[in-house]
């Protein structure tokens, strides 16, 4: 079942059709317009949608954000403005503008049509959350009525440009290859062809055209700017401090991200990227120091915190879960052990091993060696076996640990940890005579007490980042990565199995248990409580498994992006407060469905999981396309439809 | 009460439902290698389903005619919930790496919980469940609850019923070929997939099956009741040789036999006697797992198989 068979049920398909591109004999748009309607259309509806950011939304404040002050967009105006202008680029750039082509190196149309149901996405949802927070459309002014039509014709606009994705489209009138049948509109294949229609805009997507050479300073220049956006972005996201305008941000962010990725600028980065590691690196350090600088209050810096100890616990787990392929479910645990044993012999009064203060760079060896000798004991019964059943040892483990900590208590079991009431007033840290409890004023910026551990497990995450990336290009990962492939063929070829899973093992946890250090002094106590298998809050196993899984497994940018996400998501969008685990848990499901290898993929991963519909096809024009849809059981509708002549 | 022969029966009632609960995991993974974490979560709705149909009977119904009812409720709860989860979220897997549904399963468990206790009324705490009045009896020394019959002629009446399909029943002997070889068995003019989606089904009844005894044993369910009991029967179910519908029931009463006398006895051990009572419990029985783990991982009943590359 490969991709390189051309079609060979479809030998009478004529060579024209097959090879048409776009306009004008490739495939129809969803909306029959003329192709100049269609773009004014699009055009003048993201002008209008950008526009009506800045007139009046609603009659009164009662809306978070202020929406009702025509001349200035507030909250959610300046997201849908953002779509709007976005939108308005892309279908610019798809019109060829001298000096835009670049936005759109690869799908022009799709990317503009995401765009725009960007700027829908983000206008509905403000225009039905004004109406039903207040109570009915009354509250829509005049301006929230233009916004919520215009992004529509922007939407409508782009759904007439014809599809310049690989594949989909409706077949031409009077195409030969076009079924009698397809122009009729017959009531049940209505859905069919919907469906095959807008898979011109978002199913596969050409390649981008190659790069114009340009002088290193422009790369250099473009990759600064790239990171001062997503910089400034990141920090939007923490700042936004109501549930609509997080939801907003997420929305407007979620499809502006699906259109530059369906535009080709992601790939374009990527490569840039590829070429100049040590600058992005560099760039993305500072941008991460300067994090702090950017807030001004220390409440974001605490978030931060948080975020950094989840995404580097995230990123040991990385090594378990993403690179050697072995399911730590009770990875917390390792998390656990690191913040009691650090908090042990921090020299806090409650510690039953009171007056034993260690410096910090003993306590975080501590923390670490005991995570390490933890994973050893558990590792080393299981990982002989399959892997299935380091799965449910794990997950004992971690049941074990939270059981243990909480009976340790002095009456149902020796005194080591106080059982429920856990371990408080941990001393702040010190290093080198550098209280971090302080604050501390660095020329005219103060940084707060969250700030200094902010930068602390900045240092913490390198660390861990250099781990995870050297290891997994050296011998050690290349052999994780074969075991994680395919265990049999590893052995075969001469992989200790045992020693090398250990090895992978052992390491995630110590890394977990150094997170957990820090993490005891940040929070000023530990309690059993967060180191259970699933809660509500990050960090638990499931959430740290689902940071690594849904930001992409074997990556060191997902895990990192993931934590962000699954971390900020419960904290911004509070009223979900009861269902949050129920989305989380939905979420897990549908990732696994749809996109597996997570957001960012790691391109092996992605290989793996898509082998039979995502390889590059022999001839990359519509028509054969299609035919390498493989599978016979989903070889169905619309691709038959056009194929199965 | 805590005579040894009262303790050794509390852990045979104790296992004969974590055999029960097992079989499902068993089942389902001797046929198609997976794990189905969320199987916790399909007993514990199984306890809601059973529980909603006795809330629905006419008020003052005998709990004689009521059980049978309940049985039924609890049964086809958990056997839809099994069907829809193994149609909708596993089956687009079933060529994905193995991670892929270990991952599902968990996303699944925990959106099952979230469901129960978000839309059962007034989940979010233990609901109470009907008790049967009579008894208890004392058989010799051993005093003996309603409920701990139940389990016990329960977790009897489904082996053999089960034993009785597997081995005479075509749909049973299909079964078997599916397990030892889905390929091959699909090229005899097995249908696979109907294979599985029966196991899944069967394991789920016998989950159903399980969570009207843990009703009954405890005297409550609760939405998070799954877990621990999804756990500990997936314990049972290594412990027995998993692929062993057998070694399923056999691993659940050797399981619940020794957390039982764990609970009771480790306390006497000199130097021990912290380490006792119920909330070790959980402690002795993981261990249990990892010793089992580390010198016979083949389980009780099973047979050492190659790895299918």
């Amino acid at each position: 079942m490969t991709d390189t068979d051309i079609t060979p049920g479809t030998p009478d398909v004529p060579v024209e059709a097959t090879t048409a591109r776009t306009e004008p004999a490739g495939p129809r748009p969803l909306l029959p317009l003329p192709l100049t309607a269609a773009r004014a259309l699009t055009l003048a509806g993201a002008v209008a949608t950008a526009a009506s950011a800045w007139l009046s939304w609603t009659w009164t404040s009662a809306f978070p954000g202020d929406l009702t002050v025509t001349g200035y967009p507030g909250g959610l105006q300046w997201e849908t403005f953002a779509a709007g202008l976005l939108t308005a680029l892309f279908a610019l750039s798809g019109y060829g503008v001298r000096g835009l082509r670049w936005l759109t190196p690869a799908d022009p149309h799709g990317a503009t049509l995401l765009a725009a149901l960007g700027g829908l996405a983000t206008t509905w949802y403000t225009v039905i959350a004004i109406a039903t927070e207040l109570g009915g459309l009354a509250n829509l002014t005049t301006g929230g009525w233009i916004a919520a039509v215009a992004s529509l014709l922007a939407v409508l606009g782009a759904l007439a440009l014809p599809p310049t994705g690989i594949g989909g489209g409706l077949p031409r009138r009077g195409d030969p290859d076009a079924r009698p049948d397809a122009d009729s509109g017959a009531g049940a294949n209505a859905v069919q062809r919907a469906l095959a229609a807008l898979r011109g805009y978002l199913g596969r997507r050409p390649a981008p055209r190659p790069a114009a050479p340009a002088p290193i300073a422009v790369h250099y220049l473009v990759i600064l700017a790239v990171v001062a956006l997503g910089l400034g972005v990141f920090t939007y996201g923490i700042d936004a401090n109501y549930g609509e305008l997080f939801v907003g941000y997420l929305l407007t962010t979620c499809f502006a991200l699906w259109a530059a990725q369906r535009a080709g600028l992601l790939t374009r980065f990527a490569e840039l990227n590829n070429r100049h590691r040590a600058w992005t690196t560099t760039l993305a350090f500072l941008a991460a120091v300067a994090f702090p600088l950017t807030q001004s209050n220390d409440h974001d810096a605490n978030v931060g915190v948080n975020i950094l100890i989840f995404a580097t616990v995230a990123l040991g787990l990385n090594i378990v879960v993403g690179l050697t392929g072995l399911l730590d479910l009770g990875y917390v645990a390792f998390l656990g052990v690191g913040a009691y044993a650090a908090a042990l012999v921090s020299g806090s009064p409650y510690s039953p091993v009171h007056g034993t203060a260690f410096p910090f760079w003993a306590a975080a060896l501590v923390g670490a060696a005991a995570a390490l000798v933890f994973g050893v004991l558990i590792g080393a019964p299981t990982l002989r076996l399959r892997g299935d059943y380091l799965a449910i040892v794990t997950l004992g483990f971690g049941e074990i640990f939270r059981i243990a900590v909480q009976n340790l208590d002095g009456t149902s079991g020796p005194d080591v940890t106080n059982g429920p009431n856990g371990i408080p007033q941990i001393p702040d840290l010190s290093i080198f005579g550098f209280n971090l409890g302080n604050p501390h004023t660095i020329g005219s910026i103060t940084l707060g007490r969250f700030a200094n551990y902010y930068l602390l497990m900045v240092i913490a995450t390198v660390i861990v980042i250099a781990v995870f990336s050297r290891a997994a290009d050296s011998r050690i990962g290349r052999a994780w990565v074969a075991i994680r492939e395919d265990e049999t063929a590893a052995l075969a070829m001469g992989i200790n199995g045992f020693r090398v899973k250990l090895t992978a093992f052992a390491l995630g946890a110590a890394l977990a248990g150094l997170a957990g250090t820090v993490s005891a002094h940040v929070t000023y106590n530990v309690v059993p409580d967060p180191y259970q298998f699933a809660g509500p809050v990050a960090p638990n196993s499931a959430f740290l498994l689902a940071a690594v899984v849904l930001g992409g497994m074997g990556t060191i940018g997902g895990p990192i992006l993931g934590a962000a996400l699954l971390y900020l998501i419960p904290e911004k969008l509070q009223f979900l407060q009861n269902y949050r685990l129920l989305a989380f848990g939905l979420a897990l499901v549908l990732i696994m469905r749809f996109r597996p290898e997570g957001i960012i993929a790691n391109r092996r991963r992605q290989l793996e999981f898509h082998e039979p519909d995502d390889a590059p096809g022999p001839v990359a024009t519509p028509g054969t396309a299609i035919g390498t849809t493989t599978d016979p059981g989903e070889a169905t509708g619309p691709a038959s439809a056009q194929a199965g002549a | 009460m805590h005579t040894l022969p009262q303790q050794l029966a509390n852990g045979i009632f104790l296992g004969a439902m974590y055999g029960l609960i097992a079989i499902g995991y068993t089942m389902v993974y001797g046929i198609v290698q997976l794990i189905n974490f969320a199987h916790g979560e399909i007993f514990m709705t199984g306890g809601f389903g059973a529980l909603t149909v006795y809330l629905n009977l006419p008020h003052g119904t005998s709990l004689w005619a009521a059980v049978p009812l309940m049985i039924v409720g609890a049964a086809v709860t958990s056997v839809v919930i099994g069907l829809l989860a193994e149609r909708f979220a596993y089956r687009p897997l079933r060529n994905a790496p193995r991670l892929a549904p270990l991952i599902t399963a968990i996303g699944l468990s925990l959106a099952l919980q979230e469901l129960v206790r978000n839309l059962y009324p007034n989940a979010t705490s233990a609901r109470v469940f009907p008790q049967m009045s009579a008894g208890p009896w004392k058989l010799g020394s051993v005093s003996i609850q309603a409920g701990d019959i139940f389990v016990i002629v329960a977790a009897v009446v489904c082996m053999a019923a089960l034993a009785w399909f597997v081995r005479r029943t075509r749909t049973g002997r299909a079964m078997q070929a599916t397990a030892q070889d889905p390929d091959t068995a699909q090229l005899m003019g097995i249908n696979t997939n109907r294979i599985i989606s029966t196991a899944f089904a069967i394991g789920a009844l016998f989950a159903g099956i399980a969570a009207v005894s843990y009703g009954l044993l405890y005297g409550q369910v609760m939405y998070n009741m799954g877990f621990d009991a999804g756990l500990k029967a997936f314990t049972a179910a290594v412990l027995g040789g998993i692929g062993n519908i057998y070694g399923a029931m056999l691993g659940g009463l050797v399981l619940g036999v020794a957390e039982t006398l764990a609970t009771a006895y480790i306390a006497d051990i000199p130097g021990m006697h912290q380490f006792g009572g119920s909330s070790w419990a959980n402690v002795w029985a993981f261990i249990l797992l990892i010793l089992v783990l580390l010198f016979r991982p083949q389980g009780l009943l099973g047979e050492r198989v190659a790895d299918r590359a």
